[in-house]
Order: structure tokens, then sequence, then C-alpha cells
């Protein structure tokens, strides 16, 4: 299913809105982010942690982690 | 013989009809006259401080539209942009288009006032203030009309509030929320006590300042000339707020000042600090955003909570923290999605990075990696490379981005109401959703639109749902100009 989510990159100013299916991984989810953000070029480890700040596995579907329509992400580059 | 001004006018002021066909309450009903609903007794000692008669006033007017015609007429139209800065050019065009006709539904406002309002001594300043709101529409309109000739991007001195254009949506919600749907002790508080008592200075006397050293002798002359009436009619609060706290509304009227505090200082950031740090040229700056804050803004609101035994409101750290970096971060977001404005946004070039980071010292280490980066991608890959294509998050309450407080510390959060997710910038916007959220909760963002389908999602078709012409319309670069490809359709997210 097709969901929109609110996206923060940790060294971006701005959330993001993100549409994405909810099939897709966390991982994806962050790409997807990262690449929309002002310098996408760096590279890093990625964390993804929700609105209550609990870590995401990054290899869970979006479904799987709990976020749903009008969540709120944050990534972390390391 | 005439009597003198002094032995007629406490009579005048207060002819406070007694009913004889109709109850006091159905007179003035608590829907619009407002909550705590009370006896005509508890307003009979509603005073302003400084009186004024209708005579006085129209001598008053005349003179002061006099003044402002008079430099109208010195400057001659053809000469009307000669030797100012081209920010400033833009400064002029942004406050035009997001306040002209604000104004004009201020003077809704004070007639709601002046027909509601619960003592005649109200009902007369207000009279007096729709009169003074319709007097601060016009002379924006016949100043950004003479501007049309030289840049067709001033009709949205009239346009503007004709539009979706989010910056207008986001206005709009503010201001429909302090006074065009509010009663008259609501407006009284959140329009007279917080918004014109404690904001409108900076707009109007620091602004005017500013314009005095850009050599914009007209605009300075208009905005200075509004805050005389401002100070006038904005003495309405006061004596409301009084009235409210000796009959035990304090609650309520705390509940308010926090409410629109609030509210103003996220106008107020990003209309009034982007443009005084982004747009005036740097010789204009008498001080900083943040050292005007202060001093207009934020010592005079301390004042008068301390006059009323009020406290300050709950979120006021979060504020304090805010005044270094919130402008800095929605200038960011300006500039970036600058072909949704009507107006030119500029990057800050090394002189004014310099003058940023002495009045913030976090300044270049928070916000100057990011510019550079837009430098550098304006330079491998043009301008295409440096405005954004992705939706930004909207706030459900300010109707603005979520990009505060600063890059690396974001405060947005969510609220979950009758099946639908709700997206807040901060602790505060969500805290005033719920605090009345019958009243908001079915608003749509611009975000929210597009998700169902009620605004286009592709760029060059939300351009013309905000009634932007692209490209000739839409903000630029203020310094580059309009690229060539802008001429081709924006690409779509």
């Amino acid at each position: 299913m097709r969901i929109y989510l609110f996206g923060y990159a940790s060294d971006d100013f701005l959330a993001r809105v993100v549409v994405t299916p909810n099939e897709r991984t966390v991982a994806q989810l962050a790409g997807q982010l990262v690449a929309w953000v002002l310098a996408p070029e760096r590279g890093g480890l990625l964390t993804v942690r929700n609105e209550r700040g609990d870590l995401l596995d990054l290899n869970s579907t979006i479904a799987a982690a709990g976020l749903g329509n009008g969540d709120i992400f944050t990534v972390e580059r390391g | 013989m005439v009597l003198r001004r002094d032995d007629w006018l406490d009579l005048a002021r207060k002819v406070n009809w007694t009913p004889r066909y109709v109850d006091e309450r159905e007179m003035f009903p608590e829907e619009l006259s407002g909550h705590p609903w009370l006896a005509h007794d508890a307003w009979r000692d509603w005073n302003e401080a400084y009186r004024t008669t209708y005579r006085e006033y129209v001598a008053n007017q005349r003179e002061k539209d006099a003044a402002v015609l008079g430099v109208r007429s010195a400057l001659d139209k053809p000469h009307l942009f000669d030797g100012l800065d081209p920010g400033w050019v833009q400064l002029v065009k942004f406050h035009n288009g997001a306040v002209a006709l604000v104004e004009y539904a201020g003077a809704i406002a004070e007639l709601r006032m002046a027909r509601f309002g619960r003592d005649s001594a109200w009902r007369m300043m207000s009279s007096l203030g729709a009169l003074d709101e319709i007097r601060h529409t016009q002379i924006p309109l016949l100043i950004g009309h003479d501007m049309l000739a030289y840049d067709g991007n001033f009709d949205w001195t009239h346009k503007a509030f004709h539009t979706n254009q989010w910056v207008i949506l986001a206005a709009r919600h503010l201001f429909d929320d302090m006074f065009l749907a509010a009663d008259a002790i609501d407006s009284a508080i959140q329009l007279n006590f917080v918004f014109e008592t404690g904001f409108t200075n900076l707009q109007f006397m620091a602004m005017a300042a500013m314009a005095d050293r850009a050599h914009h002798h007209l605009f300075e002359k208009t905005l200075a000339s509004i805050q005389t009436d401002e100070a006038r009619h904005a003495q309405i609060g006061h004596p409301v707020m009084r009235t409210l706290l000796e009959n035990g509304s304090r609650e309520r009227a705390q509940y308010l000042v926090d409410k629109m505090w609030w509210r103003c200082w996220r106008l107020f950031l990003a209309l009034t600090g982007t443009a005084m740090e982004y747009l005036t040229p740097l010789d204009a700056r008498t001080r900083s955003f943040k050292e005007f804050m202060n001093e207009w803004v934020t010592e005079q609101f301390i004042k008068n909570l301390a006059e009323f035994d009020l406290e300050k409101p709950w979120f006021w750290d979060l504020f304090v923290e805010e005044l270094d970096y919130a402008h800095h971060s929605f200038q960011l977001g300006l500039y970036t999605y600058r072909t949704t404005l009507w107006f030119d946004v500029a990057m800050p070039d090394d002189a004014e990075r310099e003058w940023l980071n002495a009045k913030y010292p976090d300044w270049e280490a928070t916000y100057g990696p990011l510019w550079d980066r837009l430098e550098r991608s304006w330079e491998t890959s043009g301008e295409s490379n440096t405005v954004s294509y992705g939706l930004p998050a909207l706030c459900n309450l300010c109707q603005l981005p979520a990009l505060f407080v600063r890059p690396g510390r974001n405060t947005a959060c969510t609220l979950e109401m009758d099946g639908r997710r709700y997206l807040f910038c901060s602790e505060p916007c969500r805290w005033i959703f719920s605090q009345d959220s019958a009243r908001f909760a079915d608003h749509k963002s611009v975000v929210d639109r597009i998700v169902v389908g009620e605004a286009p999602g592709k760029l060059t078709d939300l351009h013309a749902w905000m009634g932007l012409e692209a490209p000739v319309e839409t903000g630029k670069d203020l310094r580059r100009g309009l690229n060539p490809w802008r001429l081709d359709p924006i690409p779509t997210a």
C-alpha cells in the first residue's frame, strides 16, 4: 500500500514528505529521503528512528516497522 | 457657547443606552460579544488611556495622509525605484503581499467590536480602529499600484490574499483564528493586546527605521504613519484584559495570550525575520532581527504581562532558543522553494555572512555548510540543482514547513485524532491545536490537499493552483536572475 510519511534527515534543515509503498524496507525509505536532501552524495551508515526515538530495523519493511500514514521518521547519517 | 472638548468628551464616550425592547444578552450575544458574558456593570469602567474625539481623529488622519501623499508626489512616479537596493524592492513586495489585505480584514474585526464590544467607549475606539485599518489597506494598494509599471509582481499587493499561495494560506489561517473567526473579547486580546501591542512595532517601527536607511522614504513614511494608528487602537486590549481578570477569567486570558504569542511569533519570524536579514541591504541594517525582537517585542510584552500579573507563556524557553535560529532555517526554506513565491529570495553573500555570524555566533557553523552546498550545486549543476522538488512537511496549525528549530534539531511531532494523524512543527503548535481541536481539525494543509487529490502534485500545475504564473511571476535568486532553464516546464517530483 502506498503511504505518505514525514522524514527528517538530521543533516538537512527540513522535514520532507515521502510517498512510498509500505512493502519497501526501512533502508530503502531512508535512501529515498536522503536523495532529496542538500547533500545526497554523502555516504555513510544510516540510522532510522521513529517519532518516539526507537531504532528501526533497516531490513524490516516499513509496515512491519510500525510506520503508517502521517508518521515521522528521522534518518541520521554516520 | 461651544463646550470645550474636556467638558463633553467623557459624556459622549459613555453613551451606553439602556435597552428596553430586548434583553442585554440578546443585544450582545455571547457568540459575538464573547466569553465570559458579563452584564454591563462589569464593563462600566472600560477606559482607554489616550482619548480621541472624532473631530480630532479626522484632523489628524488628514495630516498623516497628506504627509504620505506629499512624499509620493515629491518622488514622482518614474523615480519610485531610483536608488533602491534590489533586495529592498523584494522586501517591499513581500511585505505588501503579506500585509495589505490583512489590514482590510482587520477592519472587519474592528467593526465586530464596534458593534459587539460591551461598552460604548470600546465601540467608539473600534469604530476609529476600523477607519484606521481601511486606511492601512488603501495606502499600500495605492503605492503598490504605482509600482506596477516597473514590476508586475506588485499586483500581489492586492492579489495575494485571493490565492492559495502557501505563505498566504498560513497568514490567512492565523488571522482567521486571531480575529475573523473570533468574538469581540477574543479579538481584543489576540489582535489588540498581543498582536498590535506586542508585534506590530517590529513590522512598522523597526522596519520604518530600516526603510529610512535604505533611502525608501515613501515606505518609511507609510509604515510610521500606520504605526501611529496601531498604537492608538491597540489600547483596546488593555481594558478588556483588565475586565477579564477582574471577573475570574485569568486562565482563559493566559491561554489566549500564550496561543497568540506563539502564532504571531511564527508569522513574524517568517515574514519579518527573513526580510530584515536577507533582503535588507547591509548598510540599512541597524540591528539584527533578534535584537529588534528583544528590544521592541519581548521587553514590551513582558512589561504588559507584569502589569496584569500574567505568566510568561509555558514555551518561553523554546521561543528564546528559536530567536537565534528559526528565521535562518526559514530562509533556507524560502530559498529552496523560491519558485513558489511571488518575490525573489537572496542567498547571502560573503559580507552578509560575516554580518550574520557577528550577530548570531552559531550562524556560520549551523547554516554555512548548507549555503556552501547550494553555492557548489549552482556552480556544478546550475540553478535547477538549488531548488527543492519534493514536498516539505507542513504544520497542521501554523501551516509553515516543519523546519524548526535548526538543522540537527527538528521539533516536529504528531497527534492522532479521529483516525487522522496531524503533523506539527513544534509542541506549542500541537498544544494550540489540542486546546480547540474542533476549530482546526477539518482544515487541510497544502500537502494534505495534494495527498487527497484536491491540489495538483505536479509542481508546474501547483504553481497555477497557487496563482503563480510560471516562470514570469515565480520567485528567483535575487542576484542571479532568471535562468533560461526556467522557461522549460519545471521537473516534477
